[in-house]
């Protein structure tokens, strides 16, 4: 081979090893007792292998010159995933799969997986609960991502236009209010509310004795309800329920406690 | 293969701005088998497109269109972004005025936040080398790579009589090896990921498999922006009133 001889000529695609075309002292296989790799000339070793002779960084830089023109840029606008999150809620997830084998179609190429944040719908809180309650294990509360996986259609496309019908109705249907959605009972609700609970009523009837056996001045129970001792109180016990016991929930409730009951921090 | 939604997501005034350019020549529906010269390429490619800045910050103008088999070339015109395409776009059509290949459609180009591809094989070696040929060729295109790991391999064992009768305490045990190879590239357009793909499996070796997981954006569909029902009663108090 010509030393000036560009070497994308002698392999422009991929072919089996040629041992006069390859200019390499390349040794190949198992040695002879005491001995070396057998040579390159006549070793099906060489030969069996898959070898990327037509893939050297030359021609990769020439064939990428040739596709750059039938690139295009991506959007400078979205260079951070939030951006991405901002105009393009929707993502669908889709895979193929290349191989050799009889047949070039896998029957995996069929699922499809749409997922969206439940933030960037438009939905109210009624909307949004009634959505989770129905969507049921599909919901994550962490990331507040909805996934749909949709494989019961044979084909790629008629599961993505099924993973978007589906989103269309729970989004229509979660907005509707059936007549039975009244009977929803304090087992069915998501979180605490404290307006009509047990320690609202418990608290009212402690302050409202209290202030009849002080003998002052009758204080309505709205008056009660509107005062900032109380307020304290129901938030103190709000977040108690919602979030969970943590130090700073408690001793934010031992100080609302003590307001209302009006006692003094022992020392 | 694609499903761009064929309706463009503004809604430009449509005045075409140069005459209709020459289109690519026909290409085969169907992948050839043999793997010619690298002229291959070029002539397999899908027609280009063109991606166009944005003016505001506020505003995010998505009026891009896609590389598309041969079609007309016609620009849509949004009379906000009228300074951006025609600063932006000069340079971008000059060099494509050059390659006579290269045809522009108005089709929305697609979005890919990840594009994921897994080869399996079972030389290690072979992997390898793909791998350095994959990552240099989405350096040249310029496409950004996230990450390139090698989950660990999984090996396939089971055990076999050696004799065809009887001899039931000698066997013989096979093994597969496969061994994976992971490439995730981000931020990639339709047009883009298309060219880098057919590129990389048309050199895809002998023996080794792969895995492409694709995650498009996509916008909310008009249909999901309001609650539907407003709408219908109005509709049915119009229709019963009427």
């Amino acid at each position: 081979m010509a030393v000036d001889q560009d070497w994308s000529n002698v392999y422009p695609t991929a072919a089996a090893f040629n041992p006069s075309s390859v200019p390499l002292p390349i040794r190949m296989g198992y040695p002879v007792k005491r001995g070396v790799p057998p040579p390159k000339e006549g070793n099906l070793e060489l030969i069996k292998i898959p070898n990327f002779l037509h893939l050297t960084p030359p021609a990769i830089k020439k064939h990428c010159t040739a596709l750059k023109d039938f690139c295009t840029e991506w959007p400078t606008v979205l260079d951070s995933d939030e951006k991405c999150e901002q105009h393009f809620p929707i993502e669908i997830e889709t895979v193929d799969y290349v191989s050799a084998g009889l047949s070039v179609r896998n029957p995996k190429a069929r699922v499809v997986t749409l997922r969206v944040k439940l933030s960037k719908l438009n939905l109210d809180d009624h909307a949004k609960k009634k959505l989770i309650k129905l969507v049921g294990e599909r919901y994550c509360k962490d990331t507040d991502m909805l996934t749909i996986t949709t494989d019961r259609c044979p084909l790629r496309r008629q599961n993505y236009d099924y993973g978007m019908y589906l989103l269309t109705v729970l989004y229509h249907e979660s907005w509707k209010t059936e007549m039975w959605e009244n009977e929803k009972t304090e087992a069915d609700m998501e979180e605490y509310i404290w307006e009509n609970s047990p320690s609202q009523k418990n608290a009212l009837d402690t302050l409202l004795r209290i202030r009849a056996a002080e003998k002052t001045t009758e204080v309505t129970r709205e008056e009660l309800l509107a005062s900032g001792i109380v307020e304290n109180y129901k938030t103190s016990v709000v977040a108690l329920k919602n979030e969970g016991e943590t130090e700073n929930n408690v001793l934010q409730y031992k100080e609302s406690v003590m307001k209302l009951l009006n006692l003094q921090a022992l020392q | 293969m694609h499903w761009n939604s064929s309706c463009c997501l503004f809604i430009p005034i449509m005045q075409p701005l140069q005459t209709t350019r020459s289109t690519l020549p026909s290409v085969p529906a169907s992948l050839e088998q043999e793997r010619n010269s690298s002229n291959q390429y070029m002539s397999h490619c899908s027609a280009p497109a063109l991606c166009m800045g944005f003016k505001g910050p506020g505003t995010f103008p998505v009026n891009y269109s896609s590389r598309d088999m041969p079609k007309q070339y016609r620009f849509l015109l949004n009379k906000d972004l009228l300074w951006v395409q025609f600063s932006g776009l000069h340079t971008d059509l000059h060099r494509h005025k050059d390659n006579s290949l290269v045809s522009i459609s108005d089709e929305p180009d697609t979005l890919y936040r990840k594009l994921s591809v897994l080869v399996k094989g079972h030389d290690k070696t072979v992997l390898d080398s793909y791998e350095y040929f994959a990552v240099l060729a989405a350096k040249e295109l310029g496409i950004s790579i996230e990450k390139v790991h090698e989950p660990p391999r999984k090996i396939e064992r089971f055990t076999l009589l050696k004799s065809i009768h009887i001899f039931k305490k000698h066997r013989v045990q096979y093994e597969m090896r496969t061994h994976y190879r992971c490439l995730e590239l981000k931020h990639l357009t339709g047009s883009t990921a298309d060219v880098y793909l057919e590129y990389i499996q048309r050199n895809l070796p002998e023996g080794v498999a792969m895995e492409i997981k694709k995650t498009k954006l996509e916008k909310l569909p008009e249909h999901i922006q309001k609650p539907v029902w407003d709408k219908l009663l109005s509709v049915e108090e119009t229709a019963s009133t009427s």
